[in-house]
């Protein structure tokens, strides 16, 4: 029986025939869950390739001027295997690049956002399923042109990731390579905010009945908030990209200053200005959805309501909306007026405020709570701890006063990591061994994966705290070869050191890629519909995996997301949790259970 | 004459050798102090949590008025006691100090310099006898900057090509250099000596290279060097070398 609420609903989004063509089913798809799954393997084959890159990094800072085993042969053949400071400086650019907008962001956003979405708020597919398909094929093309800028004359961009003109116009970065990446940049832009639109419209419009916005799951209130911001200030980004390609192709001067070498009337801080409305949004961009997965994976491993759900719905609202209006933190040595500077760095201290309210949330849930530690929830209190130290070395960066000495060091590469590598990586890995089993209907094996998670807990920490260290001390980011400089010639064996911790983490990650591969194409088990015995709607209203159409039913939602060790729940079925749409034994249906709330 | 600056020892801040330095590294030690507090409250509770409550049945509850009251208490401690404490204390430092241009230019004795950043060197140039940029007395330097001690000193900055950054890690300050524009830097140092000056501004492949050194003289040491090199400079100088002529009018701070 259905209410005349999941009647309008079913009315709304009639079942179609699923597509029988072989491309239409793989290839070129409108299911919100095969699209999920390409942007996963494009995003982990890309994490691959940046962290290679991070690899050939740490070579260097451990070994200057010595040739790369293996690598060094394949790809850096002419100059004997060893990396020359040309070739270094598009390390770090392509490195930082890629893991941002070509690995992490196409895995939390791309496969996490278009899975999770309609199945956890109950609908049958996004709003606009072919909007969603070429978002994801116009994301493809920008990999494609990132990975033709290598095989360019002069090779890749060398700007640095944030591109910084006139460095990244012809004056310092000639060469098709930079020019290659700076469209890419725009391209995949182009592909998140057509990602974006349809996310928010989704969430906005085809929430099942009942699925009140204090109902959903954090999830998809971080993943919500994620494409609000990236609908707002993407645009941005792709504007300083075009105008940075004008420049570099049409002679214009937008970001072009300077006396003899340069001519030219622009500005450019101008580029500055507008990398940074979007690139601090774009931290949390990319924090928000994996604060959306703990909030979530936390109470439900924890066996626990979370504790104030509402705060951390507005602390993560409150977030969003300031997250544009410190960026210019970012920016504070550029001669900028004090009292501009002065009120970036007040914005950027409040910040603080509902980041710790959301931090000591997570800790409230686990107070007095029945933890399970299986591998999601191993992964969700590491990405508690590395948000956490991220979360609070960025004080010091808040501050003008000590950015005067620990500004461009390699302390901001440290607190940058901990926040946007640390725990946006292990909070998408949370993710994937907490959905493997609904995304392919079969568990990742658990012993693999805590392998996996204690060489990546362990190896992360020690790595990015082995960049505070050497930033502490003085060293500069982008450094080639940092002993060039005597102030920095003791930090020899910190450096040396901080490599081995990498190498071991980067030789870890190669357990996961067994435990996926061995669990998708070995024998398994069927996961069953709700291994974790959790609440919400992808769990306990539809099978692993779900069905072309999602739900046979669309599901009339009575509860909130974190109904957990309820005695009266637990007196009427014997279970410690109660899914969102599901009606208990002896009450009235899911009408007077909606009407009371 | 070979600059030669020391190593530092250890992993801590390098040994600070400016009068306001200690400033920032009040700072430090006062945040390193609170977020150790903070973190280790927050880990105690969490281990307390993992150990304690790892089994048996959990607690039926989405918060209570004490429970959200203790994180609102804790949230408004931190941020009045930690973020609020460092605000006022940068926002004096700032004033008073790190970004006061007019007390410093105005100070007795204070030395003004000129700097040009490019690909990948600093050029240096100081008034000479007559007191004026731009004049045929004007010393120049590359790679090689000259202070005394113990007065305030204020650089003018500019790139000719990229973005640039003048970093002094044993005096706790750096500046942007920025085409088109021209930015300040002041400091004042207390222990003469050779440091070095780094570039923090990624500004192409051999951004690495780009280091000089800082001397810091003795008073009559410099007011000798100046001297000879102001004379060496006006024997040397050639009208026609435009490319030397870089120099620019000092622009007095006004704010
Ligand atoms: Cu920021
Ligand atoms: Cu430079």
């Amino acid at each position: 029986m259905s209410t005349a609420a999941q009647a309008l609903a079913e009315a709304a989004q009639p079942i179609h025939p699923p597509p029988t063509s072989f491309w239409r089913q793989y290839v070129f798809s409108i299911d919100h869950k095969v699209i999920a799954k390409q942007f996963l393997w494009a995003g982990l084959l890309f994490l691959l390739v940046g962290g290679t890159l991070a690899m050939l990094i740490r070579w260097q800072w451990a070994y200057p001027y010595r040739p790369v085993p293996v690598i060094g042969q394949l790809f850096l053949r002419e100059n004997g295997g060893v990396i020359g400071p040309a070739t270094y400086q598009q390390i770090f650019t392509t490195h930082g690049l890629i893991m941002i907008f070509f690995a992490v962001t196409p895995v939390l956003i791309g496969c996490f956002g278009n899975f999770l979405i309609p199945l956890m708020i109950g609908a049958r597919d996004m709003a606009f399923p072919k909007l969603n398909m070429y978002s994801f094929w116009t994301f493809l093309l920008s990999q494609l042109l990132v990975l033709a800028s290598f095989f360019t004359d002069l090779g890749s961009a060398g700007a640095g990731w944030t591109t910084y003109p006139p460095l990244s116009t012809n004056v310092g970065t000639p060469g098709p390579g930079q020019t290659l990446v700076v469209a890419a940049i725009f391209v995949t832009g182009v592909s998140s905010t057509m990602g974006a639109i349809n996310y928010v419209t989704t969430v906005i419009r085809m929430r099942a009945p009942g699925m009140g916005y204090m109902r959903l799951p954090l999830t998809m209130w971080g993943l919500w908030l994620t494409a609000i911001l990236n609908a707002l200030f993407v645009p941005v980004l792709g504007s300083a990209a075009l105008l940075l390609l004008l420049d570099r192709n049409f002679g214009t001067q937008f970001f072009v200053a300077g006396a003899s070498a340069v001519r030219g009337g622009g500005d450019p801080i101008l580029f500055q200005h507008l990398f940074w409305i979007f690139g601090h949004p774009e931290v949390y961009i990319l924090i928000l959805p994996a604060w959306g997965i703990l909030g979530d994976v936390i109470p439900f491993f924890a066996r626990k309501p979370h504790h104030w759900y509402k705060g951390t719905v507005w602390a993560m609202v409150i977030v969003t909306v300031l997250s544009a209006m410190v960026y210019g933190h970012h920016m504070f040595m550029t001669g900028m007026s004090p009292l501009l500077g002065e009120g970036f760095m007040l914005f950027t201290l409040l910040i603080s405020a509902p980041s710790m309210v959301v931090v000591l949330n997570w800790a409230l849930t686990l107070w007095r709570a029945s933890i399970r530690f299986d591998t999601p929830m191993l992964f969700a209190l590491a990405t508690v701890f590395v948000f956490g130290v991220g979360g609070l070395t960025g004080l010091f960066l808040a501050d003008i006063s000590m950015d005067l000495y620990l500004h461009d060091t390699m302390f901001v590469v440290g607190h940058f990591h901990f926040t946007m590598a640390a725990a946006s990586f292990i909070g998408a890995m949370t993710g994937v061994y907490f959905w493997f089993p609904k995304i392919f209907g079969r568990k990742l094996d658990e012993r693999l994966g805590k392998a996996h998670f204690w060489f990546t807990f362990v190896g992360i920490t020690l790595v990015f705290a082995g960049q505070l260290l050497a930033g502490y001390a003085g060293q500069q980011r982008r450094l080639f070869d940092p002993f060039q400089y005597t102030f920095i010639q003791g930090l020899r064996g910190l450096n040396r050191w901080t490599s081995f911790f990498a190498f071991a983490l980067f030789a870890g990650q190669f357990i996961f890629v067994w435990n996926f591969f061995k669990t998708l194409f070995g024998k398994a088990v069927p996961a069953g519909e709700n291994p974790w015995q959790v609440t919400t709607l992808e769990w306990t209203a539809t099978g692993s995996p779900p069905p072309f159409h999602n739900f046979d039913r669309i599901p009339e939602v009575v509860r909130g997301p974190h109904e957990f060790s309820n005695p009266e729940v637990r007196r009427l079925t014997g279970r410690d949790f109660a899914g969102q749409s599901e009606v208990l034994p002896g009450s009235a249906g899911p009408a007077l259970a909606a009407a009371r709330g | 004459m070979t600059a030669a600056p020391l190593p530092e020892h250890g992993y801590g801040l390098p040994h600070d050798v400016s009068v306001d330095g200690f400033r920032v590294d009040e700072l430090i030690h006062f945040t390193l102090a609170a977020i150790t507090v903070i973190f280790v409250v927050v880990a105690a509770s969490l281990i307390w949590s993992f150990v304690k409550h790892r089994s048996g049945p959990a607690l039926y509850s989405h918060g209570t008025r004490g429970s959200i009251g203790l994180v609102v208490g804790a949230v408004a401690l931190v941020l009045v006691g930690v973020d609020g404490n460092l605000f006022i204390h940068t926002l004096g430092d700032m004033h008073q100090y790190f970004w006061n241009f007019k007390s410093a230019e105005a100070a007795q004795g204070a030395v003004l310099i000129e700097v040009n950043a490019h690909q990948w060197s600093w050029d240096a140039r100081y008034p000479g006898a007559d007191g004026r940029f731009g004049t045929p007395d004007d010393v120049i330097t590359t790679d090689d900057i000259r202070i005394p001690v113990g007065v305030p000193v204020v650089v003018q900055l500019a790139s000719t090509d990229v973005i640039h950054s003048l970093y002094l890690p044993n005096l706790r300050v750096k500046q942007d250099a920025v085409p088109g524009t021209i930015t300040r830097i002041t400091f004042q140092a207390k222990i003469p000596g050779e440091y070095e000056i780094a570039c923090a501004q990624h500004c192409g492949p051999n951004h690495y290279k780009m280091r000089a050194v800082l001397t810091v003289l003795a008073p009559d040491a410099f007011r000798n060097w100046l001297a000879d090199a102001g004379e060496d400079a006006r024997r040397a100088y050639d009208p026609e070398d435009k490319e030397a002529h870089w120099g620019w009018e000092w622009r007095r701070f006004e704010p």
